[in-house]
């Protein structure tokens, strides 16, 4: 069928094995059990069993309608571009699983204009601010003071604690929040009433890594695993 | 010369086979929606004046009818229920909140949100553009209208006012109150809503519609749920009796179908009016 020129023998067959290993590539790193190949980094704590399908689900349609869709959306020829390969992770994915009726700061009480401040420092209006996937950590926030953005004004009646709540926020010590309360309000213990009673900042980051977890492990809701998850989306 | 003519030979073939395969096929089916119910018949205020009526029947409702009359028959309501170790109702505060949830859980893109200038919670308080809109509101009552331009979202504001003794006397009351002399009548709140859209179908003004009322059912069907797992305290009989004739609850859906009664007329009157 083609000719080949005696003297680019040795590129042809070059460019055959280059696509031959390539497919062959492709199809392998296509394996669930490859998936830590692929992977920008090591799954978050309490993700370790999830698969890569879990999130990144395949977009609508092949590789080349998808391409031709996109071209299309960008010469003026379609209104909506698609999703290239797999869809968008969003806010949804997350909520599948970790969706809470008791957490006492869900995502989208923040995207009520008063918070549109506190969001430009933090954007609590996603899971992802604070908990940055493929990091093999547990929370992704630089610094634990976050809870300045909007409780500047908390004032405390009967206050409980020892070192009243309007005086550690004259002093600014913001870190003393988590060291008492945890953010989303799923665990299950006694709050401290001696500030020498709070958990240790080191602790604290450590729990950020991955460390142990210092509120402990009686909680009122434990996310779903994946095959919890999976019975889930067939039930619906 | 002939080298040339090869070169460009094979990328004509190539652009070609491109061209044919990429439009061999259709590309991903775009969404689109059906010819019908799709002109745009209710202004987005109308369509938040329409939920924000409701929302006020179903919350007077729950106050007067559940909470008032339940506390009577000594039923509890706390900011802490959902505590395994609390075991009472929600307030109607966090009642709202359980609402506005179960909005944000379902497709219809609507954010509902309550505030104050003297909250319980000082997180709470109305700052910026909604405190400056609040103050008009006291004075005049009336919806306040504007548009978030940072999350190009059309907003309404609208008063909430108390409209039952157990609004007043719970927060005079309240340990961690700022405001301590609240009369029944009192601008002590509004209600903040948001929706993307500037006008809206038939279609999806049912759909705002039914996106509250399912999200007080969820939250009524989750306080329900909470009293089934009382272990200490005496658990209300449920079923088509209410607080007013003794330890009774209504179920989700006596409890719907009596906000049905109330919002029915007023809402009715408005979706036929667009038609007329």
């Amino acid at each position: 069928m083609f000719k080949i020129n005696p003297l680019r023998k040795r590129q042809f067959i070059g460019g055959v094995t280059g696509v031959l290993v390539g497919v062959v590539a492709f199809f392998m790193l296509t394996l669930e059990s490859n998936e830590s190949y692929v992977s920008v980094g090591p799954m978050n704590v309490g993700h370790d069993d999830i698969s890569c399908v879990a999130c990144h689900a395949k977009a609508k349609g092949n590789l080349l309608q998808q391409v031709q869709s996109n071209i299309s959306h960008a010469v003026g020829a379609r209104k909506t571009d698609v999703d290239f390969g797999t869809k968008d992770v969003t806010l949804n994915n997350c909520l599948e699983c970790h969706d809470r009726p008791n957490d006492r700061h869900p995502t989208h009480r923040f995207s009520e204009p008063r918070f549109k401040d506190a969001i430009k420092v933090i954007d609590a209006t996603t899971c992802i601010t604070c908990h940055s996937e493929h990091h093999g950590e547990r929370v992704s926030v630089a610094t634990m003071d976050y809870c300045l953005n909007c409780h500047q004004d908390l004032s405390v009646e009967d206050d409980p604690l020892d070192v009243d709540h309007k005086t550690l926020i004259a002093n600014k010590s913001w870190s003393t929040c988590i060291q008492c309360h945890d953010f989303h309000g799923n665990h299950k213990y006694e709050v401290p009433t001696k500030i020498k009673d709070t958990i240790p900042t080191q602790i604290i980051k450590d729990y950020f890594k991955g460390g142990v977890d210092p509120f402990g492990n009686d909680k009122k809701y434990i996310g779903l695993s994946q095959d919890e998850w999976i019975k889930k989306l067939n039930e619906k | 010369m002939k080298n040339v003519k090869q070169i460009k030979s094979t990328v004509s073939s190539l652009l070609l086979l491109g061209v044919v395969t990429l439009t061999s096929c259709n590309g991903v089916p775009e969404e689109t929606t059906t010819a019908a119910n799709t002109s745009n018949v209710f202004s987005v205020e109308e369509v938040l004046e329409m939920v924000a009526k409701e929302n006020d029947i179903t919350r007077t409702l729950y106050t007067k009818a559940i909470v008032g009359k339940g506390k009577a028959q000594g039923m509890k309501f706390d900011e802490d229920w959902r505590k395994d170790d609390v075991e009472a109702g929600p307030l109607p505060a966090l009642f709202l909140r359980g609402v506005a949830t179960s909005i944000k859980k379902s497709p219809v893109p609507l954010g509902l949100y309550l505030g104050s200038d003297f909250p319980i919670n000082a997180a709470n308080k109305f700052v910026g553009k909604q405190a400056d809109l609040f103050n008009v509101i006291k004075k005049d009552r009336k919806p306040q209208f504007f548009y978030d331009a940072d999350q190009k979202l059309h907003t309404a504001m609208f008063a909430d006012v108390a409209g039952a003794g157990a609004c007043v006397s719970c927060h005079n009351d309240h340990k961690q109150t700022s405001k301590t002399d609240w009369k029944l009548g009192d601008v002590m709140g509004a209600t903040t809503w948001q929706y993307p859209k500037d006008s809206l179908t038939y279609k999806e003004t049912i759909d705002v519609l039914n996106s509250y009322a399912k999200g007080t059912t969820d939250i009524y069907e989750q306080y329900l749920k909470e009293i089934d797992a009382f272990v200490n305290s005496e658990k209300p009989v449920v079923g088509k009796k209410w607080p007013s004739e003794g330890k009774y609850l209504p179920t989700a859906k006596v409890f719907l179908d009596s906000v049905k009664k109330l919002t029915a007329y007023e809402t009715m009157k408005k979706l036929i009016a667009s038609n007329n």
